[in-house]
């Protein structure tokens, strides 16, 4: 009996994995399928995520000062900075609350987030955290390791290891502008939600304060520095980012899934 | 005239309170040589019959963003599944200190932690063995998944650690990317260098999967259990 149960429940377990089919086996993808092209991306688009918002506050950098509240300070400034350069800005959110509420009126949820962010297809996706440690900006690319080429479907929480590449030369190329503007600096990888669904190169951009006072983080003229800085590095990237090569579905070894599970929406 | 019965009555009641006398200095005899073996014991409590040994615990530096190797004597069980805990047990002790470079809440913080072989794999019924009474079968035969994505060894008697968090450490934690990120970066090293077997970590919260740490660090992905004191600060 203790048997059965157990073979039923690997069956289960088994049914929703796509197996590939040995009756008709799939051809190379050098024989028959093209290579498909690589995505299409908006150059003078760029996705701008200031995390948390609503009831989400984020950290209690001080007394006054939520994190919240210091992301869509900063955000303004940089959408305004790279409207003025040509630049067309999606924001997801421009309020304290999030800018699309889903159906039932709750908070935009961070694959919300990723998925406005990927339908944009920008050239830049920046999500804006802040912090009360340490000091200047703190700059996060994906810990992902870096794959080949994009498969014809990301898994959900892994899509952004194809852009992982272009991610880290991002990351270069801000961290070499914060440098010139005499910004303390801390560079390294992380896994941030929903960073790692995002495809496009994506960073997070945390801001912690100029001094050892916690609210200078609000300092206008250090807000301005910051948002210069990536603003003028934006206008360089718009010409260097170049989407990840597409991986043929017979060489990714992809198979229709039973379920939707972990695809991208 | 004192009646006899009278004084029969009175040497009793000395005799008693000569006995209690002596019984009461015995038990404070007694407590003194209880306290004296206790304080001559510096065996740690979590680990009565191990020996200390010299453990690598990373430890992280909000200030700078680093993770630095610390090496420090501690006592710990032989399993492996607590040992893995109690190291990240004492990694967060070091943090709760006074004037701890990345300052965490104090207490407990683990629940459990489960080593699980790598590949994980089901099992099906053995068809070719005979059925029981009762119509299922005796044997079952270990089954890898056909998912590309399943968890995979890199070697041989690689491990998944799962680290079941206890809420009310996760519910304190100090919010912020960097923050928790060398949280998870810490415990990713310590147990990389002191358990080598252990390849992937993937952590829950009292047994449920969540999606963040404090709102920002991911705790839904499998991390690759890795050096991390060599991937810090990477300058610009």
């Amino acid at each position: 009996m203790t048997a059965c149960l157990f073979a039923l429940a690997t069956m289960t377990e088994f049914a929703q994995t796509p197996v590939p089919s040995s009756a008709s086996p799939s051809p190379p993808a050098s024989s028959s399928l093209p290579a498909p092209a690589p995505i299409q991306i908006s150059r003078r688009l760029i996705v701008i995520d200031p995390a948390h918002g609503g009831i989400d506050s984020g950290s209690q950098i001080s007394d006054t000062t939520v994190e919240k509240d210091v992301t869509l300070a900063l955000a303004f400034r940089l959408r305004a900075m790279l409207t003025a350069r040509g630049f067309t800005v999606v924001m997801t959110r421009d309020a304290d609350t999030p800018a699309e509420p889903d159906a039932t009126g709750s908070a935009l949820t961070l694959d919300g987030r990723a998925g406005i962010a990927n339908h944009a297809h920008a050239a830049a996706c920046l999500l804006l955290h802040a912090t009360g440690s340490g000091n200047g900006v703190h700059l996060y690319s994906s810990q992902l390791d870096a794959t080949a080429g994009e498969p014809p479907v990301a898994p959900w929480l892994t899509a952004q290891a194809a852009w992982v590449p272009q991610s880290q030369l991002l990351k270069k190329q801000f961290a070499a502008a914060l440098t010139r503007a005499e910004i303390p600096l801390v560079t390294s990888s992380a896994s941030v939600r929903p960073m790692d669904s995002l495809t496009c190169p994506a960073l997070v951009i945390e801001l912690a304060p100029q001094s050892d006072d916690a609210d200078s983080i609000n300092g206008t003229d250090y807000q301005q520095r910051v948002a210069l800085a990536i603003a003028g590095s934006l206008l360089f990237w718009q010409n260097q980012v170049q989407p990840p090569a597409r991986i043929a579905a017979a060489a990714a070894g992809y198979t229709a899934p039973a379920s939707s599970a972990g695809a991208q929406p | 005239m004192i009646q006899r019965h009278q004084r029969i009555v009175f040497w009793c009641l000395i005799l008693c309170v000569v006995g209690m006398g002596i019984i009461l200095a015995a038990e404070r005899q007694r407590g003194r040589d209880r306290i004296a073996a206790l304080a001559a014991d510096q065996t740690p409590l979590d680990a009565p019959t191990a020996m200390t040994e010299a453990v690598t615990l990373d430890l992280a530096n909000d200030d700078d963003g680093t993770i630095a190797a610390t090496t420090r004597q501690i006592a710990l069980p032989e399993e492996v599944n607590a040992r893995a805990r109690a190291l990240i047990e004492h990694l967060v002790a070091e943090y709760a200190l006074p004037g701890s470079p990345h300052p965490l809440p104090p207490g407990s913080a683990v629940a459990e932690v489960f080593l699980l072989p790598l590949p994980v794999v089901g099992y099906a019924a053995d068809t070719s063995s005979a059925p029981t009474s009762d119509g299922g079968f005796k044997a079952t035969l270990p089954v890898a998944s056909a998912d590309p994505n399943a968890l995979q060894a890199k070697q041989p008697g690689g491990e998944l650690a799962v680290i079941d968090l206890r809420s009310t450490f996760v519910n304190q934690h100090p919010s912020g990317v960097e923050v928790e990120s060398l949280t998870m970066r810490s415990i990713l090293g310590t147990l990389h260098a002191n358990l080598p077997q252990i390849e992937q970590v993937r952590f829950l919260v009292d047994g449920q999967a969540r999606e963040t740490l404090a709102g920002h660090a991911d705790l839904l992905r499998t991390y690759p259990a890795r050096d991390t004191t060599t991937s810090t600060n990477e300058g610009p």
